[in-house]
């Protein structure tokens, strides 16, 4: 079990190595993004505690995936798995839970560890075989896959949407709307397999410009609801409404790009920053898109041409 | 036509192929036979162009890869993508209009479930059967048999005759030495890297047996089963 562990520490040192940083500085350096990332969301919106939950449930629920819990299971007698599977989550969400308790909300905190406690013993596959229908199955797989795996998050942000029209409260409103857009960005987090680049017929141009336009529409289709009924009902709000629906493309368009600057290998730690910065400063994205735009056709003249 | 000249590729230290020069003639059934290591699937991403490489691989073509189709050893999946969405979108790689898989379904496919969840024979199956629809010229099929049931075998084998007849050409590696013998006019034998022999179809039989005697040796009578 003690190997288990350790093998995960030397995974996660390697990971940061990939990133293009030292494992010793990476690690310093996590407890101090994680605070500023936690301090900026509370400041950012009142609804912070909830995403705070949501975001910690989702990463314990990653770790209850039948494939990776089957492989634990075969390596480890069933008393030492429990004891894992328990250690880990435990592990995962006591950063959560401590922030939590500093910001005093004790319910959260109660339902966090509760959780914890619970996902431990249960594990997520597709078991009854059920295929989740999407609307894009014309143009795989980004949208296919991402929006399989992340519907959830997509009727929760409708959900979030209608209350916000209910109660009168705008900004909830612009904030599913951007929920939307960032779900769209993370289909785009990691690289595919190189082959599934590969088998295009295209140049680097064509190819990025058919991505380009498949992320619009698709994104355009899954935020329509929201933006419609928004403009119903704040029809004076109408450029604000309009004007984050274009910053997400924005968004969305740079999550491409990022990923195609840096393919086949992850993005980098240079090129993340980037990202980061363009998000916190939209301005930016005026450099930082055609920045990306050309790496992104450097990086695929290697596979398709 | 294909030619490959002076083809080489190391991975740090290791030199997983040195110096191969060959050629695949349109029209023609090549086997590559070799052991676990040898060099097969490397010659095929560098034909492929997924693996930098020192030599020339010079073809008829603007550009190879468009009118390649390549089935890996090891096709990959997307988790939540079905057999069907995946004939799609190497349909769509390469601006094909292409929609009722269900008629082109050959190996009977559950093209509704998620391929990810599928067998490895019905993997590869799949990937036989997007790289088919695409309409390609020149085929590397690397190990297609791996894994497949009897009656599939049976219908790759016949595909791939369709294909030659078609005057497509065609580079299989298998490790079943009967269905090389059944395809393919030349097989040539990798050993660590190296391109060490070229065979013709009349002497397949005396390469299996060399196969056979060179793999085979005193292996077993080391284990001194009684």
């Amino acid at each position: 079990m003690k190997y288990y562990f350790n093998l995960q520490y030397k995974m996660l040192n390697r990971h940061i190595s990939d990133f293009g940083l030292n494992p010793a500085v990476g690690i310093a350096l996590l407890p101090i993004l994680f605070l500023g990332l936690s301090y900026y969301l509370f400041a950012k919106t009142e609804f912070a505690e909830y995403l705070y939950v949501f975001l910690c449930a989702s990463l314990l629920s990653n770790l209850s995936e039948a494939g990776r819990n089957d492989f634990i299971k075969t390596c480890f007698s069933d008393k030492d798995y429990r004891r894992i599977r328990v250690l880990e989550n435990v592990i995962l969400v006591i950063p959560f839970v401590a922030f939590l308790l500093f910001k005093g909300c004790i319910i959260s905190t109660t339902i966090l560890l509760l959780l914890a406690g619970i996902l431990a013993f249960m594990t997520f596959g597709n078991k009854f075989n059920y295929t989740i229908p999407t609307p894009f199955y014309r143009r795989p797989f980004e949208f296919i896959v991402g929006f399989r795996k992340t519907f959830w998050l997509v009727l929760i942000a409708y959900i979030m949407a209608y209350m916000g029209i209910v109660v009168g409260n705008f900004n909830l409103g612009l904030f599913s709307l951007m929920l939307v857009f960032f779900n769209c960005m993370y289909f785009y987090a990691y690289p595919e397999n190189a082959y599934y680049v590969w088998i295009f017929k295209a140049s680097p141009k064509r190819f990025l410009v058919d991505k380009i336009k498949t992320a619009l529409l698709f994104s355009t289709i899954l935020s329509l609801p929201i933006m419609i009924g928004h403009l119903f009902f704040y029809t004076d709000k109408f450029n604000i409404i309009l004007g984050l629906q274009c910053l997400g493309y924005m968004y969305l368009l740079a999550a491409v790009l990022a990923k195609y600057s840096a393919f086949p290998a992850e993005v980098s730690l240079p090129q993340a920053f980037l990202f980061a910065f363009g998000i916190v400063f939209p301005p930016a994205l005026l450099a930082i898109i055609p920045y990306f735009y050309i790496q992104s056709i450097k990086s695929l003249k290697e596979i398709l041409q | 036509m294909i030619n490959i000249e002076h083809l080489s590729k190391t991975y740090g230290a290791k030199q997983a192929l040195n110096d191969i020069n060959l050629s695949f003639e349109k029209g023609k059934v090549y086997g590559i036979v070799g052991e676990n290591g040898a060099g097969k699937t490397t010659l095929f991403k560098c034909v492929a162009g997924l693996e930098k490489h020192e030599g020339t691989i010079a073809s008829d073509y603007d550009n190879l890869k468009n009118h390649l189709g390549f089935l890996q050893t090891d096709p990959y999946f997307f988790s939540k993508m079905t057999g069907g969405e995946y004939l799609q979108l190497f349909c769509n790689a390469r601006n094909l209009t292409e929609s009722n898989f269900e008629a082109k379904n050959i190996f009977d496919l559950p093209l509704n479930q998620y391929a990810a969840t599928y067998s490895t024979g019905m993997k590869k199956k799949l990937a036989l059967t997007a790289i088919l629809l695409q309409q390609n010229d020149f085929f590397i099929l690397d190990e297609p048999y791996n894994g497949v049931d009897i009656q599939s075998n049976i219908i790759i084998t016949e595909i791939i005759h369709k294909l030659h007849q078609l005057n497509k050409t065609i580079v299989i590696s298998s490790h079943i030495f009967s269905t090389l013998n059944d395809t393919c006019d030349e097989i040539y034998l990798l050993k660590e890297g190296i391109l060490v022999k070229k065979v013709h179809k009349t002497d397949f039989g005396k390469l299996e047996q060399e196969m056979k005697d060179f793999t085979i040796g005193n292996r077993i009578e080391k284990l001194g089963l009684k």
